[in-house]
């Protein structure tokens, strides 16, 4: 017994040798490196979202606003300390609370396992009121769930401007990857398209960020630290009017319905684009099929979003004002003519024979009015969109090597992007002979024939124009020709309460419009032409604006257009208008396009006809209106 | 007529009493007592800095609970002290079957707290009768043994006491409460230890627990069958490699070393203590109390605790020696060794050389059962040294 007594007396003074030693190297020798760790330990930084600029319209109603939202986040790490059992129960009961599919939240939360598992992943947006109640008072049931407020876009005006303005969603991998040193970190909202997009860095204000300390589950222990208080984002101000922009998409509508009541069952869409003709600020750009952005606030669902960008929904995510490219038609002809007063090819008063057809180097090409005969000069020819008598001047710039009506194409602004801020931006074609032979095989092809020529001084073949480009243009030709930057931005403003006046901290500051130096007389035979086209009684869109109190100048086009639809392959006209008013002292210039939409006078001159009404507040009915079938 | 001859004089019962008392109180081990009290007391104290945080508007929650525990431990360890050890050995038999009902009874009647059944709720005290079992235990092995001691050479003792354990180890272990199942293995192996068993049986049951173990932990579960909780096989296994997995399974034991870690010589002080403060710690106030101490009071803190304890196990072994019988013997020894034990695992555990296990740091840790039944296991040391050197003078 003695023996064993003993035994428990050495046990006991190894087992406290053992705990003396091991605490005197914890505590004593490595006391440093676990204070140093017991520091890391508790302090957290947090970012707090700030709220989000405004976007307003040209008068400072306001088309975008924050609204209050929920968000419910699920954070990764601790949701792998779930049981797994438990956690698939709480997937599910989550997945039915907030109506989606356990296989989406459960996926998101994988991949946020594997890229950053401490930063929670957004379930989902703008959850009700009752379900938010429910979590709340249901949380302990709901481990690694949090409930965080937010801000959610709030779109006044219904979904007008819908692809100007776009839409916010959180930052995807890859956009975090190019814009972290920008300060943005994941989970941030982020303005994906549209104005959002472009001025993000103004509209999204200022993070807060501070320190907090928190116990190890991650549960706030005091009072928060600020080291930067968030800064709530700048309002911008656009160029654009609501009523105008709202009367340009009702009128696109009304164009749509138009061209079908004509016949034209392809017609599907179109834009239309309405800008001051000094500045280049743009006070309408209009897209048809619309959307309504309110579908990318809160929970996106991936098959509305689908819809958007479908092809037999026409794509409504695609701003066809900036990124549609069609062949001009005939609203391109005032370039034409320009180009050929400007190179000394074709004087004002030449007398051209104006036929119902013309047969060139063994081809025909038609007029669109078979039975014309008669001599024109060129006003008479632009008014009356003759297309022969500009096939023969055609033939003249073909004569030159130069390419003289692609440079001044170019001038004016074509086959370029106009550096409008908003995108993406198509800068569509204009064809060279360089172009042809860069781009095709076969020998056939690569050459460059006088068809083209032809082709290409109506504004057909291989030119590709946006309604944004052409409206330049005739911006210039109404400013007297300066070539201005279209620009949706007025000014970016501190953002104020109610009713106090605004405080500009940038304006937009566009380039200055750049004279391209045209002949003052030349752009007056234009002009004048323009000014017979609307007045004249051979004038392709005088049914339309001859009776209107306010002088309109413009032309039509109907640009044929070979065009894939679902079930359909051929081709179809593209209607135009293009012009600008009041003739004598320009303001605003307009350009409607109506995908497929037939002539240039039966649809997009209507549909052009009641932006300026809107603009000039003039009420339709007071004046005639009769629409025709003309080019 | 008898002549009464120097007849001594009957004394009154008081007066027996007042003797009795007096030579009670005489060998009274009071270094024992002293030990003992200063260790809850310092416990309490410590407990009280621990738990400030913890429930928000009430910083003396858990001092003033254990307060309570402390009087009426202290009434107990009095009463235990005072009754004769042959009184359990005769009633070994009814002792059992009760601690065998009260454990089933936990299945029955139990809440599930945190994934295991422990407590039987009694309105004001929730009682966790493993912790009763361990008294039982250690006093049933001891009669058993000792009423063997002519026997103890053979299979059948060794195999008999393991035989009584093992009803009761399985019903605490599927609690499941891995920690005390431990602490009844201690008893089981410090009863045929003092009893005396040859070294060859102890042998082969350190080299068949050995099996279980890895069985339980490796090839079980590879087989597909898990005895063990999952979370109880991680931390075992985490013990052995704790950088597998930091946030996981040895979550704890990482930030209990940090905390111990930080406390360095002379502690972070309460309010800078921020392992405690903040929660990091998990079950601070409980199985982890030591790491909060330590953080707390650093090293000369810890130092006084493990210091008090040296001086009980130090009391307990000379009260090994001096005990009047085997039975008084095996029972003291018993006690020391599964206090060593309950002591290492659990300050072990916070200091990373013992798995984490869950058992409460005897007489510190917040918890009624633990510290009533620590305090009257100390009663019966007291009872075994004082009835020894009363059996000693005579």
């Amino acid at each position: 017994m003695a023996l064993r007594v003993g035994i428990l007396g050495v046990l006991a003074i190894v087992v406290f040798c053992a705990l003396f030693f091991r605490l005197w190297a914890l505590q004593v020798i490595s006391g440093e490196h676990y204070l140093e760790d017991a520091r890391n330990n508790q302090i957290r930084s947090f970012g707090v979202l700030a709220p989000r600029g405004s976007i307003v319209d040209r008068d400072g109603d306001v088309l975008v606003s924050n609204k209050p939202g929920t968000l419910v986040q699920i954070w990764p790490a601790a949701l792998e300390n779930v049981p797994l059992g438990e956690r698939e129960t709480m997937l599910r009961r989550l997945s039915r609370l907030l109506g989606l599919r356990v296989k989406a939240i459960r996926r998101k939360v994988e991949e946020r396992l594997e890229s950053d598992p401490l930063t929670p992943v957004t379930i989902s947006t703008d959850v009700g009121e009752l379900r938010t109640a429910y979590l709340m008072e249901h949380q302990s049931e709901f481990p690694s769930v949090q409930i965080t407020e937010t801000y959610l876009r709030n779109y006044e005006q219904a979904n007008i401007a819908a692809q100007v303005l776009g839409y916010v969603g959180e930052i995807s991998a890859e956009q975090l990857e190019s814009k972290e040193d920008q300060g943005y970190v994941a989970g941030d909202r982020i303005g994906q398209t549209g104005i959002e997009a472009v001025y993000d860095s103004y509209l999204r204000g200022v993070r807060g960020v501070g320190r907090v300390y928190v116990d190890a589950l991650g549960r706030v222990t005091s009072e928060r630290e600020f080291s930067q208080l968030p800064e709530a984002g700048d309002n911008i101000r656009l160029t654009l009017d609501a009523d105008l922009q709202r009367a340009a998409e009702e009128a696109l509508a009304f164009g749509v319905r138009l061209a079908h009541d004509q016949g034209e069952w392809a017609a599907d869409g179109g834009a239309i684009v309405a800008m001051d003709v000094d500045t280049g600020e743009l006070l309408a750009l209009a897209s048809n099929p619309t959307f309504d952005p309110d579908l990318y606030v809160g929970t996106v669902e991936a098959r509305d979003l689908k819809k958007l960008a479908d092809r037999s929904e026409n794509v409504p995510t695609l701003n066809r004002a900036i990124a549609g490219v069609y062949p001009a038609g005939s609203a391109f002809k005032p370039i034409t003519a320009l180009a050929a007063l400007q190179e000394g090819l074709l004087r004002p008063g030449e007398v051209i024979q104006c036929t119902g057809k013309e047969v060139i180097d063994g081809q025909t090409f038609k007029n669109w009015d078979p039975y014309k005969n008669e001599p024109m000069i060129l006003a008479t020819a632009l008014a009356n969109s003759c297309d022969t008598f500009f096939y023969q001047v055609a033939l003249r710039f073909y004569e030159r090597k130069d390419s003289p009506l692609q440079r001044w194409s170019r001038t004016m602004g074509f086959g370029q992007s106009t550096g409008i801020d908003l995108g993406p931006e198509e800068k569509g074609l204009v064809p060279t002979p360089n172009w042809r032979r860069r781009t095709f095989k076969t020998e056939i092809d690569r050459i460059w024939t006088s068809g083209d020529s032809v082709q290409l001084a109506i504004g057909q073949g291989d030119l590709l124009v946006t309604p944004l480009q052409m409206t330049r243009a005739y911006a210039m030709i109404a400013n007297g020709g300066k070539l201005v930057e279209p620009h949706l931005v007025k000014s970016v403003e501190e953002p104020r309460n109610e009713g106090e006046p605004p405080v500009v901290l940038r304006p937009y500051t566009p380039k200055p419009p750049r004279d391209i130096g045209l002949d003052p007389y030349a752009l007056r035979v234009v002009q004048e032409a323009l000014y017979d086209a609307t007045h004249a009684s051979y004038g392709t869109s005088q049914s339309i604006f001859g009776g209107f109190p306010i002088a309109i100048a413009g032309k039509t086009g109907t640009a044929e257009k070979y065009v894939r639809l679902p079930g359909y392959e051929g081709v179809r006209d593209q209607s135009w208008w293009c012009g600008y008013g009041p003739y004598e002292a320009p303001e605003l210039a307009v350009c409607a396009l109506i995908e497929n939409g037939g002539h240039g006078g039966a649809a997009a001159a209507p549909v052009a006809l009641q932006v300026f009404e809107k603009y000039f507040n003039v009420e339709p009915g007071t004046y005639t209106v009769t629409i025709q079938q003309s080019d | 007529m008898a002549t009464p001859v120097n007849r001594v004089p009957q004394p009154t019962r008081a007066q027996a009493a007042a003797w009795e008392l007096g030579a009670f109180l005489r060998h009274v081990d009071y270094l024992l007592l002293l030990a003992t009290g200063g260790l809850v007391a310092y416990g309490l104290w410590l407990l009280d800095a621990v738990t400030r945080n913890d429930v928000p508007g009430d910083p003396d929650y858990y001092v003033v609970r254990q307060l309570t525990y402390v009087a009426v431990g202290g009434l107990l360890l009095a009463l235990a002290s005072a009754v004769d050890l042959d009184v359990y050995r005769r009633v070994r038999v009814p002792l059992y079957g009760l601690a065998l009902a009260l454990l089933i009874s936990v299945f029955v009647f139990a809440e599930e707290v945190r994934g295991s059944k422990r407590w039987i709720e009694l309105g004001f005290f929730n009682f966790q009768p493993s912790e009763l079992g361990k008294i039982v235990l250690v006093v049933v092995l001891a009669g058993f043994v000792a009423d063997r001691r002519q026997r103890l050479g053979e299979w059948r003792t060794t195999l008999g006491v393991v035989g009584i354990a093992i009803p009761l180890m399985v019903l605490v272990f599927k609690e499941p409460d891995f920690g005390t199942t431990l602490i009844y293995g201690a008893i089981v192996v410090g009863a045929l230890f003092f009893g005396g068993a040859p070294w060859r049986h102890l042998a082969v049951l350190a080299v068949v627990a050995g099996l279980t173990a890895t069985a339980l932990l490796w090839f079980l579960p590879s087989a597909g069958l898990e005895v063990l909780e999952p979370y109880q096989r991680e931390r075992l296994i985490g013990f052995v490699d704790p950088d597998i997995d930091p946030s996981g399974s040895t979550y704890n034991v990482n930030q209990s070393i940090t905390a111990v870690g930080s406390g360095g010589l002379d502690g972070r002080g309460v309010a800078n203590a921020t392992q405690t403060k903040f929660n990091y710690l998990p079950e601070h106030s409980t199985d982890f109390i030591f790491s909060s101490l330590s953080e707390q009071r650093g090293f000369l803190g810890a130092s006084i605790l493990l210091l008090l304890y040296a001086v009980i196990v130090w009391r307990g072994i000379k009260i090994v020696a001096v005990a009047r019988d085997l039975y008084s013997a095996i029972v003291a020894g018993t006690v020391v060794f599964a206090l060593l034990v309950q002591l290492f695992i659990n300050v072990g555990m916070t200091i990373g050389i013992a798995p984490v296990t869950g058992i409460p740091l005897p007489l510190v840790s917040y918890g009624g059962s633990s510290l009533l039944t620590t305090l009257i296991l100390i009663g019966l040391l007291e009872a075994i040294h004082v009835r020894g050197r009363l059996a000693g003078a005579r």
